[in-house]
């Protein structure tokens, strides 16, 4: 499922990243890829705050949905 | 010998560069502070230590022979980057210069806090062939999770040297300097080992390789960055000894969750923005300024200097252009000095709790609606300072759209330099009244809103944007920064009005003293700046502002905004009472009505001369600054007309100056608008159709 549709407190690996080709590098240097941890720390504002390699960080609701969670 | 400072954002670049070379550039706890290289030479304290010169075992013995041992030695700031492929404007910077300008050695700033992702960084830094030495920062965030990182292991595994730092106080630094000293001797660095990594890291780095080529170069680019991951990972299970889980909720999350909560958010941020500026403006500082005012530079220094050059039998003209143009114009400025050192003082600690990240958090959702991000934000806050770096800010968002109207929009929050114009006009026509400061800065986000949408249908700009944004932790902010960013603001304050200010002073104390064949005038209405100003008044009219008198102050603020102030001083000078009084002078000019107007005019118009050129540089032309001076030109001459027409006749009843031009301006620039969106609408329309060929091909 895409990590959208996840809960706050929700831990689980990364299964896919889709979208165009520079954010997914750019996310890919901050650890957000396949395979990789992540958990979603909390819902605010519209954005998903997420917990990936020991950083926060807040992604809008479409990248929410571009990162897919096993 | 060049020494550079690369590593992620965030990670104290800056505060490390202000610790080695004495400086104090801009520094703030949140991702995209720095957005240009700086460079300045090392303190005298580290050279001293470089060549030996009995400091201590811990400078090795080849330091004192270096082959560049006499030269100075530069540190050079760069903005933040992830990696070495950059994302965003800001990071290309850090890309040319270390693969361009080849530092003698370059210091990685690492954040321990975020050791695995900042690794990728360092491991490509350490494939350039440049002497690299690590610099582990921030380690009371790793020690108070619990966790502790093996220093040594890590520099045996990178093959460089480690050094140990905290960036905030200066810890460490002494031995970073000798070890990077060191490395650059040395003169070369091994790159790391990995299965997968392709010798010529360079090839996927370096753009312009041909479309045949490209895509294997893609995604042997791709494998090589997971081959990379993987090898950083086996280091960090070496020397990262993890005794908590990161992903727990730790205070700062349960901060955020108050601070940026979706209903909460807002009302916060307007309380606590109401707060520095009540505190700045009404409080403590503007209790200063006013005593300053009124007491220092109304009457102590001028009637001292009075005397003193009446004593000295100095020529009565002279004497006038010194207490009027010198001292009435500078010192109507210099005494919001205690005003603008507290407000800067306050916003200096906010932007060093790391609440600012926040602040796009919240804004994030209502930036979407005009087609912008949250990323918008970080300019504009940075704008209520100055505009030259709140503009320079944009760099940091990727797309280009956004950037370009992002840029268009941030001169719109009042800067420090406006302050004393919105304070001028307050005292004189409002006096006791609360609403002059919030209200202004109310009316910029108003207008940013109407800007926003406004830019997005005239050049049909879609909203493409995708919001990321690093979450620092929260800390206390420090009271030595603050007070440092204060003294240097104050600097810059007391450097501005000695300067441009001043001469722009005689200046305009000389146009309205003299006439065009330079004889001392009866009248001011005959002076150079009477005929000058003359040029400009009709535009004027359908705001209501009749004469030249209205006009001298709106140029001179384009040179500073300052000038607004100082040059009002000048021109009343002939009345005793001092400028700012309830009542005062100015009150001849104004109604409260069109005093309102032209602050308005002041603050919306396009900024002063040298923010314009920070504009041309970000937007990359001067076709696109045409446009955005002629937008900015077009929103502050339609808000004050509206004050001005609109406010008169609902307040006084009656027709204010300029009605009749003042309907026929409003007409012509309704039809323009409506023609450029109509056009805007077919652009974005044939845009829309383009895409969608492209993506059926």
């Amino acid at each position: 499922m895409p990590l959208f549709k996840a809960k706050p407190g929700y831990t689980g690996h990364i299964k896919a990243v889709s979208g165009n080709e520079k954010i997914r590098k750019f996310l890919f240097t901050l650890g957000c890829s396949e395979g990789e941890e992540i958990t979603l720390i909390s819902i605010l504002a519209n954005n998903y705050i997420i917990s990936v390699k020991e950083s926060r960080y807040a992604i809008d609701g479409k990248m929410a949905k571009a990162i897919e969670i096993a | 010998m060049k020494i550079a400072l690369a590593g992620n954002p965030n990670s104290g670049k800056t505060t490390l560069f202000n610790a080695m070379t004495g400086k104090t550039e801009y520094v703030g706890n949140w991702a995209g502070v720095t957005v240009e290289k700086k460079e300045a030479a090392l303190k005298r304290a580290f050279t001293r230590l470089k060549q030996g010169g009995g400091t201590g075992s811990e400078c090795g013995q080849g330091v004192g022979r270096s082959s560049r041992g006499g030269s100075r030695i530069t540190v050079t700031d760069l903005p933040g980057a992830y990696s070495i492929s950059p994302y965003t404007g800001e990071e290309a910077i850090t890309r040319d210069f270390v693969m361009e300008e080849n530092p003698d050695v370059i210091i990685n700033i690492v954040d321990s806090g975020s050791l695995e992702r900042s690794l990728f960084f360092t491991t490509q830094l350490l494939e350039l062939g440049i002497p690299v030495v690590v610099a582990l920062n921030k380690q009371d965030i790793v020690r108070k999770r619990g966790d502790s990182i093996d220093a040594e292991a890590l520099s045996g595994m990178l093959k460089c040297e480690v050094a140990e730092i905290t960036a905030n106080d200066g810890k460490g630094l002494k031995e970073l300097v000798s070890k990077a000293v060191r490395a650059s001797e040395f003169g070369k660095q091994e790159a790391p080992e990995f299965a997968g990594r392709r010798e010529n890291a360079e090839a996927g780095i370096k753009k312009g390789t041909k479309s045949s080529g490209r895509e294997a170069a893609e995604n042997s680019a791709e494998s090589e960055d997971r081959a990379r991951q993987e090898y950083i990972k086996k280091i960090v299970a070496k020397c990262y000894v993890k005794n908590a889980k990161t992903n727990r909720i730790t205070f700062s999350d349960k901060v955020d969750r108050i601070v940026a909560n979706t209903y909460l958010g807002l009302p916060i941020f307007a309380l606590i923005m109401w707060a520095v500026y009540a505190f700045s403006i009404s409080g403590f500082g503007g209790l200063v300024s006013g005593y300053i005012n009124d007491t220092l530079f109304g009457a102590i220094v001028p009637d001292a200097v009075n005397g003193f050059l009446e004593g000295i039998g100095v020529h009565p003209l002279m004497q006038a252009l010194i207490v009027d143009g010198a001292i009435g114009g500078v010192g109507a400025v210099l005494g919001f000095i205690p005003l603008i050192m507290v407000l800067f003082f306050c916003l200096a600690l906010l932007e060093d709790s790391g609440y600012m990240a926040r602040v796009a958090v919240i804004m994030d959702r209502y930036f979407k609606r005009i087609g912008l991000s949250g990323k918008s934000v970080i300019p504009m806050i940075v704008g209520t300072g100055c505009s030259i770096p709140g503009v320079m800010a944009a760099r940091t968002i990727e797309d280009e759209n956004e950037r370009k109207v992002t840029t268009m929009l941030t001169p719109f929050v009042p800067c420090g330099a406006k302050l004393p114009v919105i304070a001028l006009m307050a005292a004189v026509f409002f006096p006791g009244a609360a609403w002059v400061f919030p209200g202004m800065y109310v009316i910029a986000g108003v207008l940013i809103i109407i800007g926003g949408l406004l830019l997005k249908r005239i050049f049909g700009f879609e909203g493409t944007s995708t919001f990321i944004f690093e979450l620092p932790e929260y800390k206390i902010p420090s009271l030595k920064h603050a007070f440092r960013q204060m003294f240097r603001q104050a600097k810059a304050f007391i450097i501005k009005a000695s300067t441009i200010i001043l001469v722009m002073n005689t200046l305009v104390w000389f146009m309205q003293t003299y006439s065009w064949n330079l004889k001392v005038v009866e009248d001011q209405s005959a002076s150079i700046l009477a005929s000058v100003g003359g040029i400009l008044a009709p535009l004027l009219l359908p705001l209501g502002f009749v004469g030249w008198q209205m006009a001298a102050p709106i140029l001179t603020g384009f040179i500073a905004k300052e000038n607004v102030v100082a040059t009002f001083a000048i021109i009343l000078a002939a009345s005793d009472d001092a400028l700012h009084m309830a009542g005062g002078p100015l009150s001849e000019l104004f109604t409260p009505v069109t005093a309102l107007s032209f602050l308005v005019f002041n603050l919306f118009t396009p900024p002063c001369f040298a923010a314009i050129g920070a504009m041309n540089s970000e937007l990359g032309g001067k076709k696109w600054l045409k446009r955005a001076v002629l937008f900015q030109l077009g929103v502050g001459y339609t808000l004050a007309m509206l004050v001005t027409q609109i406010g008169t006749l609902v307040v006084y009843g009656k027709f204010a100056v300029g009605f009749v031009p003042a309907v026929i301006v409003t007409v012509v620039i309704a039809g323009l608008v409506l023609y450029l969106i109509r056009r805007g609408g077919r652009e974005s329309g044939r845009a829309g159709v383009l895409a969608g060929e492209e993506r059926a091909l």
